[in-house]
């Protein structure tokens, strides 16, 4: 079967021959659930309407793909409250600002906003006044924000990390019987950084398929195919139809810099809970940056009413599921995270389609 | 030279005003009334006002006074109008440089001698720094009925045309507006449609037409299905958006079926007569990328996309204005 590697589908891209041997693969009586992990696939898959041309029992669902949805309210709460208390400017991204909490938003909450576009404005920032970064995201905003502290911050720079681990959340939710994942399609972003060999634990260990994809409709439509052909030859591995960016090893680089910077911790992910081992915190030889540790820190529990955002990033339900959806909850009124940035699931079936 | 509130005065420096920007480039002399006295050809009159708060007031491919000629013409083409006359109400903030307006004047000029139509009338009003945002214009236009379209001939089977490649005055705009640095740059597709269209009004099978301008293509398309109860279809692939457009689209997270057009219609017409209005429509520099790019169904309501790989997804009225300030 080699016509399933890459280098055969370059060949082989056109769409409905994908498709075809989709449905050459299929057991139409076995149910299939591909979940994705990144916001950029979502938006491929919808935009292109792919769900529509895959058999009944093929299910793409999307998962915790979109750091601005992972963030817990704790974080946000957290951050305006000892940035206003303390007289920082709270730097952190545009979306982030936006997400709604119990305690109302960053941008309804703090005093003093800088809202930055790299990570780098944030430590600009804090040569004149004190900051407090709120950096988010997975390893592709993690390896970046680890560089701030090569180029000796000041003192008055804290740094409040919310960053997670892509592969804890995978790992948490194969175990996770309800939401019963057949195979993953692979963040090829974050892939650049980790490596294709990040998720072969996850193949040897829970017997599933991986497939790290790019961003096109063909390498959804491939990986689809190779996920469909490893379960029919009970052969699930970790596969690479990214090749051409995704090395095995990963940018070696930006790893010792994370390394360098931050240690794996518990964290907790909004909709997922606490997952061992799944987010980065500041080393204690930079305790006197770290935020969270530096000062009073209130512990809070997510709240989300009727909002259904943490079953959608849990992958229990598809967005248009949840009562809100494109009625109280919009892109310009989001009453959940996944509504608020553009990779966010919510946001992105708001602008691709009516369900 | 700049607006001071005296020009808004009603008294000497607002008669100058109107002496030496408008009147002289709208080539209009004698004394000024209150009304202008207008003869029509027919009695069948169609009417349409339409305001202007483009911001930035100069794109790639016209700027406030162009894109207000041909807004209102626009108007009265896609309704099956012969443009005949337009007024021009300005309402400028003091400190407005007059260069500016001049230049303004001096395209609305030009468009209006293209299109063959009389700017008749006029107003100006200046408010204080800060109360506006440089000049707003607002229009009326005015024009005899050569064809009336009308919604309840639209039928299942009938093909759906648009006359140019869709997205661009949209994403002009927003790349001035944003002062992004592209290399080729963008050009607003902001054009009067009469030399392209006034040809279709002698075929009865044209049915129903419309300018796809605030909310894209997309939104005249669902608005279509909302007011027929019917469906159509749409083929992505068929659909003319230039490259630069789609790439830059895709780079800053626009869609360009809902950004704004100014210089296209789209297009329903039986399926017998589609290919000959296509021919037609191609015969005219405007419309070399004319084409059909679906059909109206009563399979289903509301308006599905076959998308490139031959997925389907179907579209809805975007909620907030992607971009606001549009035209």
């Amino acid at each position: 079967m080699t016509i399933l590697k890459k280098t055969r589908f370059q060949e082989y891209a056109d769409p409905s021959e994908i498709i075809r041997l989709i449905n050459k693969l299929n057991t139409p009586s076995q149910s299939v659930r591909i979940m994705n992990v990144c916001g950029s696939h979502e938006h491929t898959i919808c935009r292109n309407g792919i769900r529509s041309l895959l058999p009944k029992n093929i299910e793409l669902i999307p998962g915790p793909g979109c750091p601005v949805c992972v963030t817990p309210e704790e974080d946000i709460i957290n951050a305006v409250e000892i940035s206003n208390r303390n007289g920082m400017v709270l730097a952190t991204y545009g979306d982030m600002v936006r997400v709604p909490t119990q305690a109302g938003s960053i941008r309804e909450k703090a005093k003093n906003l800088k809202i930055i576009s790299s990570c780098h404005e944030a430590l600009t920032t804090a040569k004149d006044k004190p900051v407090l970064f709120l950096s988010i995201g997975f390893e592709t905003t993690a390896a970046p924000a680890a560089s701030l502290f090569r180029m000796g911050p000041p003192s008055q720079f804290y740094f409040l990390s919310s960053h997670k681990l892509t592969k804890a959340a995978m790992k948490a939710l194969c175990e996770d019987e309800e939401v019963g994942v057949d195979a993953f399609i692979a963040p090829g972003h974050v892939s650049t950084i980790t490596g294709s060999r990040e998720w072969e634990e996850l193949s040897q260990n829970y017997g599933i398929p991986v497939v790290i994809a790019g961003f096109g409709a063909e390498d959804i439509l491939s990986s689809i195919a190779l996920i469909l052909f490893m379960l029919k030859t009970h052969n699930p591995k970790t596969e690479n139809v990214y090749k051409g960016v995704v090395k095995k090893e990963g940018n070696i680089r930006a790893q010792k810099l994370m390394k360098e910077v931050f240690d794996i911790t518990d964290t907790r992910w909004r909709g997922l809970g606490t997952i061992e081992n799944s987010g980065l915190e500041l080393k204690d030889s930079l305790s006197p940056h770290n935020a969270r540790s530096s000062f009073q820190w209130e512990r809070i529990d997510d709240e989300d009413g009727l909002c259904r955002c943490k079953d959608v990033i849990m992958g229990k339900a598809y967005p248009h599921q949840c009562p809100l959806f494109k009625k109280a909850c919009t892109p310009h009124t989001p009453k959940g995270a996944c509504m608020v940035s553009r990779e966010g699931a919510c946001n992105i079936w708001f602008r691709f389609g009516r369900w | 030279m700049r607006i001071s509130l005296f020009h808004g005065s009603g008294g000497k420096q607002t008669r100058k005003l109107i002496e030496e920007v408008f009147l002289k480039h709208f080539k209009q002399s004698g004394p000024l009334e209150d009304a202008a006295y207008l003869t029509v050809p027919s009695r069948q009159i169609a009417a349409t006002t339409d305001s202007f708060v483009i911001n930035p007031l100069f794109f790639p491919g016209g700027d406030i006074g162009k894109l207000s000629i041909c807004g209102t013409v626009n108007d009265l083409v896609v309704s099956g109008a012969e443009p005949l006359y337009i007024t021009a109400g300005f309402v400028i903030e003091e400190g407005f440089s007059i260069d500016n307006l001049n230049k303004i004047a001096q395209s609305m000029a030009e468009e209006a001698e293209k299109n063959r139509i009389k700017i008749v009338a006029g107003d100006t009003k200046v408010v204080e720094r800060g109360k506006a945002d440089g000049v707003y214009i607002n229009t009326a236009g005015i024009g005899t009925v050569k064809r009336r379209f009308s919604v309840e001939d639209v039928h299942p089977g009938d093909a759906v045309i648009i006359t140019g490649p869709i997205g661009e005055h949209g994403l002009c705009v927003l790349i001035e507006r944003e002062q992004l640095e592209v290399e080729s740059p963008v050009k607003s597709d902001c054009e009067s449609l009469y030399p392209l269209i006034s040809p279709l009004f002698e075929i009865p099978q044209v049915k129903w037409m419309r300018d796809p301008t605030r909310g894209g293509l997309a939104t005249v398309c669902l608005e279509l299905c909302e007011d027929t109860g019917l469906g159509m279809v749409l083929f992505e692939e068929k659909i003319p958006v230039r490259e630069e457009v789609q790439f830059l689209c895709e780079m800053l997270g626009f869609d360009p079926l809902y950004l704004a057009n100014e210089g296209r219609a789209l297009i329903v017409a039986s399926k017998e007569k589609a290919d000959e209005v296509v021919e037609l429509l191609r015969k005219h520099p405007s419309g070399k990328k004319a084409g059909v790019i679906g059909h109206i169904t009563d399979e289903f309501r509301g308006v599905k996309l076959i998308t490139e790989i031959k997925g389907e997804r179907f579209l809805d009225y975007f909620e907030e204005d992607p971009l606001p300030r549009i035209c």
